[in-house]
């Protein structure tokens, strides 16, 4: 029933059951989300620290931190390395891989091919295995002297290849593309389903091609989808950490440190909790205007 | 009937509660001392109780709870830091000493132990080196058990089968890149030689990879004249070259040091199992590979020598508190959580603790023990200590120290040529600790 027909007072009654309904939700949020948020803010803002004399000192040093962070040159990197990451795990690999899969998945079945599932079953595994767990089994495999992938390189006769030393960043992608391609390819597989088969039918009477039915139909009728699913892997592979942390720890030098990893490192292994908090909260602000890029491009094309 | 057995029950549920209040009002009044350490192989167990039989015979009233920690130093320490950042730390504190004395007690995390030790005879049974070592600003913090020294190892048999001398002593640096360069050239399927670097090394790439080398070439990383950090100096430049011949030009360290996630891992079982040739690394992986392999095969298979400085002057090795006792300054009752790290350290439990997890024991009464003076590898362990070179215990070390493992890294990889990564390192430190807190020395 649309909500104009309803009387005042079934609103306001409509309205109390919501608001009850929302709030065991909204405490939490508030409690786990927006609290930490809003200490993470106050604790950049000061020279925080779990050792040394600011641990007994804490004073609020303004933007000290934030003045310290632009002159700091391992952030600017740790900042390219988020960039490269997220577009090579992320974009190229989990958003674009996701979907070339979800779309062979629905092909394939649409002519009665099986084993599809099975493909699908494979590819779920990866992402049902926790982060660590992968990040354990990738480390095992890149290992230059006992690693499965020199050793079957070995087999072969081939040379072994220092994959965590000559190309430790596409080692990480590769890894993350593994574990997280499955998110997208659900993502996508069900959004595909939302399309009427009588739609590519009708193209196909029309003597449309493959591509043409994928770039005329497909694509504006899941371009939505598309969007949120391109937010949600972005944003949680900036965060990713412990993929990273498992197999390479950021190194060599700084090659796979992401700002995820910095600021972990500031905080906690070098202790500066303010500090820290500082990185997260450049990490979060270049989230948000990701986040808003892809709406803003999102109602472009709507 | 059913209404009596009703009421029996229910002053039976109010006798009980009574009784369990009581109970746990008891147990609130009795004294309760916290003790937190880490250990992941488990030999400090039994110890551990050891001395908490003796506190508790001693302190029958006081409630003693020891809690074990199975995970790596590092986390231990963020879980201890963050325990103490809220209030909830132990009393007694089992942990690694060196730099943490220092941003420990300048956190205000733990009480200085002057008066503690003052009115302990035993204290005069520990040398001064080693007092030294627990020592900041004037204050004894810590007690240490068992010392860190650090060794040159060789595995004899690649040295053997290459025809170069065992048993060998280096008298310079060249020396030690020659040999190396003989076991590339004639056992080209060995790894001649590992120095730690990078991130990847950890606080080993310090320890055992840098500070041997630029010791030895009279470097000093901390000007106690001044209270300046030393930035540059003619030994980082040397230090720095060696590490760049050794990883570069004659390509005796293998790259993956600097990738493999734990290279000491690896490359400890290495140096064992005879495909490493040469590798400097701590005394305790000696200890370690004895209880793995036995004593015997340990000897045969591999030596271990002082390091020689740069041009053969002297032979020195890097030493280390170890890990050390610790009162919290947040326990309320202090003076019995040192009882109990002064029933720990007693002469007994330093002397066979250190047996079996060999290293130098750090009061002397304990090297005297009969098991102890029959076990040639303790007796040089302890002696090297005459030897040994101390890190500077200040709170800045960690942040030096990663700075430190980026600078070798940037070298030895050919990221940089030396005096570029050296301009890299002296901004970064600049950074990191103030201009004005750094010094340079010609």
């Amino acid at each position: 029933m649309p909500l104009t027909l309803i009387k005042g007072s079934d609103i306001v009654k409509r309205s109390y059951y919501l608001i009850l309904g929302f709030l065991p939700a909204a405490v939490l949020i508030a409690l786990f989300f927006i609290t930490p948020a809003i200490w993470g803010v106050y604790s950049s803002l000061t020279n925080m620290a779990l050792v040394g004399k600011a641990a007994r000192h804490l004073q609020f040093i303004g933007f000290q931190n934030y003045f310290r962070l632009f002159r700091d040159d391992a952030f600017f990197t740790s900042i390219i390395n988020s960039v490269k990451y997220v577009i090579g795990s992320a974009i190229i690999g989990q958003f674009l891989l996701g979907f070339v899969l979800a779309l062979l998945l629905e092909y394939t079945e649409s002519k009665g091919v099986k084993g599809g599932n099975v493909v699908y079953g494979v590819v779920m595994l990866a992402w049902l295995t926790p982060a660590l767990v992968s990040g354990f089994e990738w480390g095992a495999m890149y290992d230059f002297y006992y690693g499965t992938l020199n050793n079957i390189l070995k087999i072969f006769g081939l040379s072994k290849i220092n994959w965590l030393g000559k190309v430790p960043m596409l080692s990480v992608i590769i890894a993350n593309i593994w574990q997280g391609t499955a998110f997208s390819m659900m993502i996508f597989d069900s959004a595909l389903k939302t399309i009427p088969p009588e739609l590519y039918e009708a193209a196909k009477m029309d003597g449309a091609s493959h591509w043409q039915s994928i770039r005329y139909i497909t694509l504006p009728l899941i371009k939505n989808i598309a969007v949120i699913d391109l937010i949600s892997v972005t944003m949680a592979t900036f965060g990713a950490f412990l993929m990273i942390m498992t197999i390479t720890s950021g190194g060599p030098g700084m090659k796979t440190t992401t700002m995820s990893l910095y600021a972990y490192r500031s905080a906690f292994e070098n202790f500066r909790i303010g500090y820290g908090c500082s990185i997260s909260m450049v990490l979060l602000v270049i989230n948000l205007i990701f986040g808003f890029t892809y709406l803003k491009v999102l109602k472009k094309i709507s | 009937m059913f209404v009596r057995s009703k009421w029996i029950v229910v002053c039976l549920i109010v006798l009980m509660m009574i009784l369990s209040i009581g109970i746990v009002m008891n147990a609130a009044k009795k004294i309760t001392v916290r003790v937190w350490y880490p250990d992941e192989s488990g030999i400090k167990a039994k110890y551990m109780d050891q001395a908490a039989e003796v506190f508790k015979k001693d302190f029958p009233n006081v409630n003693l709870e020891i809690t074990r920690f199975r995970v790596p130093p590092g986390d231990f320490k963020t879980k201890l830091l963050l325990a103490l950042a809220s209030g909830e730390g132990p009393d007694v504190i089992h942990f690694s000493g060196g730099s943490n004395i220092a941003e420990f007690a300048d956190a205000g995390y733990i009480v200085p132990l002057d008066k503690y030790v003052n009115a302990w005879p035993d204290w005069s049974q520990y040398p001064n080196a080693v007092k030294s070592g627990v020592t900041y600003e004037g204050h004894v913090y810590a007690i240490p058990y068992g010392l860190d020294m650090r060794w040159l190892y060789y595995n004899k048999n690649i040295f053997k089968a290459v025809g170069l001398p065992v048993p060998w002593q280096p008298k310079t640096w060249n020396d030690i890149i020659n040999a190396a360069i003989v076991i590339k050239e004639r056992a080209p399927d060995k790894i001649p030689y590992v120095l730690y670097a990078g991130v990847a090394g950890s606080g080993g790439t310090l320890s055992q990879g840098f500070l041997p080398l630029f010791y030895g070439a009279g470097g000093k990383l901390y000007d106690s004249k001044t209270g300046k950090w030393i930035v540059d100096s003619p030994a980082y430049r040397k230090t720095l070259e060696y590490y760049r011949q050794a990883f570069l030009e004659y390509k005796l360290v293998p790259q993956e040091v600097m990738t493999l996630p734990k290279p000491w891992t690896t490359m400890r079982k290495k140096l064992f199992t005879g495909e490493l040739g040469i590798l400097y690394e701590g005394g305790w992986v000696y200890g370690g590979a004895m209880s793995m392999y036995g004593p015997e095969k340990t000897e045969k298979a591999v030596g271990y020598i002082l390091m020689p400085s740069e041009d053969g002057k002297f032979f020195f090795t890097i030493g280390g508190s170890g890990t050390v006792w610790y009162v919290s300054a947040q326990s309320k009752h202090p003076e019995l959580a040192w009882e109990y790290v002064k029933r720990f350290n007693c002469k007994d439990i330093v002397a066979k603790l250190n047996l079996e997890a060999p290293h130098p024991v750090a009061r002397m009464d304990s090297a005297n023990i009969p098991e102890f003076r029959a076990m040639k590898y303790m007796v040089d362990c302890t002696n090297s200590l005459k030897y040994a070179r101390f890190l500077p215990i200040k709170p800045e070390l960690n942040q030096v120290a990663y700075r430190i493992q980026l600078l070798t890294s940037r070298v030895a990889s050919g990221e940089m040529t030396v005096e570029k990564a050296m301009k890299k390192y002296i901004s970064e430190i600049k950074a990191d600790l103030g201009a004005e807190n750094v010094e340079v020395i010609q």
